[in-house]
């Protein structure tokens, strides 16, 4: 390590990411533990209120990741945060547009899709936005 | 969206700077100023094409790092009225 090495100081940046990074990975590596567990003891009669907790148990490591990712779109660059919000918003409003449209295609009595659609959508249309959003700023 | 920009999502505003001069006046790499700013190397860069128009704070940061003050750095007149 040279010298001028040594006197820079952390990137902030960096290290948020590098910390969410982690972060993530230890609550998909428990978020899928969480789901096996629970998926095994809700075909193993598990009855009464418990089943409801345990069905919903797989939601304490998404609230950890979650919890994670606010804290580093605080903490990173403010121009990363700018990109990453702009393609948020185009996924919001994609997401929408396909909602309404395919609340029309139910009332023509198109089967109704589960919920866990919204959620992949919202994803796959982040992630296809920001690149989309950050070429303006290159 | 075949050739040319895509859609346009907003208007960038455009504030010129003399960021890269100053930073080669200091022999300074884009990512020793990104790591002395706490920032990323991409918005260095964008702040040095013009592409980004810096946070208030971010451009005391800048004016601090290179001991200039802000309208020094940044130009005005870029700014449309």
């Amino acid at each position: 390590m040279t010298k001028s090495e040594q006197a820079r100081p952390t990137n902030p940046t960096d290290a948020a990411k590098r910390l969410y990074q982690i972060r993530f990975w230890l609550g998909i590596a428990a978020y899928v533990a969480v789901v096996l567990a629970s998926t095994y003891a809700l075909n193993n009669g598990l009855t009464g209120t418990w089943r409801i907790v345990v069905a919903l148990a797989p939601l304490v490591p998404i609230a950890v990741v979650f919890a994670s990712f606010i804290e580093m779109m605080q903490r990173i660059d403010e121009l990363e945060r700018q990109i990453h919000l702009e393609a948020l918003a185009i996924a919001a409003g994609v997401t929408a547009m396909l909602a309404v449209t395919y609340g029309f295609l139910e009332v023509a009595h198109l089967p109704r899709p589960s919920a866990w659609c919204t959620y992949a959508v919202v994803m796959i249309a982040w992630w296809a936005a920001t690149p989309f959003v950050s070429r303006k700023y290159r | 969206m075949v050739g040319g920009d895509p859609v346009r999502i907003a208007e960038i505003p455009v504030v010129k700077n003399r960021i890269r001069v100053l930073r080669a006046e200091r022999d300074w790499s884009q990512a020793e100023v990104a790591d002395r700013l706490g920032i990323a190397r991409q918005t260095v860069n964008a702040l040095e094409a013009g592409k980004y128009a810096p946070s208030l704070p971010l451009a005391f940061k800048i004016s601090k790092l290179f001991e200039k003050p802000v309208e020094d750095i940044f130009d005005s007149a870029s700014v449309e009225e």
